[in-house]
């Protein structure tokens, strides 16, 4: 059973708010990387 | 953390068992950090990349962003081998200025996916700037859908995985 993790990444001093789904029977492994709008440009 | 469109898409990557992550830039949401107008917002994503590449040993990366996320995370595509293509969703070429255009050139595959009431990326330039980037290239225009894409998360969820599961066969 898989399930999605909350974590920080560090970015130098920078903590970055992630979640992750991590599917481990993959060979080689693939990983979807998704990127969010930011609140600042057209409200989103 | 919570947008519609990147929760439907990141939602369907987990329900087809596909390993996926998603952030939220500096200064938004429980990230730290202020705005800093791109420069800081694409270290963010080469920051993702190297965990997982690095961290949780990923050897192939997948980059889907939705508005000011396609224009930053799309320009990271040649920061990395590992990075075997990229979705962009409303990529908002008008807004974010032509250095995003170049760095989101590249010879990997691509999907761009627009509305066609979208009037924030409009719908209007949308094959000219698309006409810009090299092969291999698609796009899917939504029909009757404006940036925000209410109601249409499941069809833009449908077509990233389909263009993902493409490219890795």
């Amino acid at each position: 059973m898989h399930s999605v993790e909350k974590l920080f990444i560090l970015n130098n001093e920078i903590k970055l708010e992630a979640e992750v789904f991590q599917i481990k029977k993959e060979t080689p492994s693939c990983v979807a990387l998704m990127c969010h709008p930011h609140p600042e440009f057209f409200r989103v | 953390m919570h947008n519609n469109v990147v929760s439907g898409v990141f939602n369907s990557f987990v329900n087809n068992d596909i390993s996926c992550m998603r952030f939220n830039f500096r200064g938004v949401g429980n990230s730290t950090g202020k705005h800093t107008s791109g420069k800081g917002e694409l270290s963010d994503v080469k920051a993702c990349i190297d965990h997982l590449t690095q961290t949780l040993l990923f050897d192939r990366i997948f980059i889907c962003g939705y508005s000011y996320g396609a224009a930053i995370g799309c320009s990271t595509i040649n920061y990395s081998k590992k990075i075997i293509g990229y979705c962009a969703i409303s990529f908002p070429w008008d807004f974010m200025g032509i250095q995003y255009k170049e760095f989101s050139q590249s010879k990997s595959p691509k999907l761009f996916i627009q509305g066609d009431m979208d009037s924030l990326a409009p719908y209007n330039n949308f094959m000219k700037h698309y006409n810009y980037y090299s092969e291999p290239k698609k796009f899917k225009i939504i029909e009757g859908a404006d940036h925000f894409y209410q109601g249409f998360e499941e069809a833009i969820s449908r077509e990233v995985i389909n263009f993902y599961e493409s490219i890795l066969t």
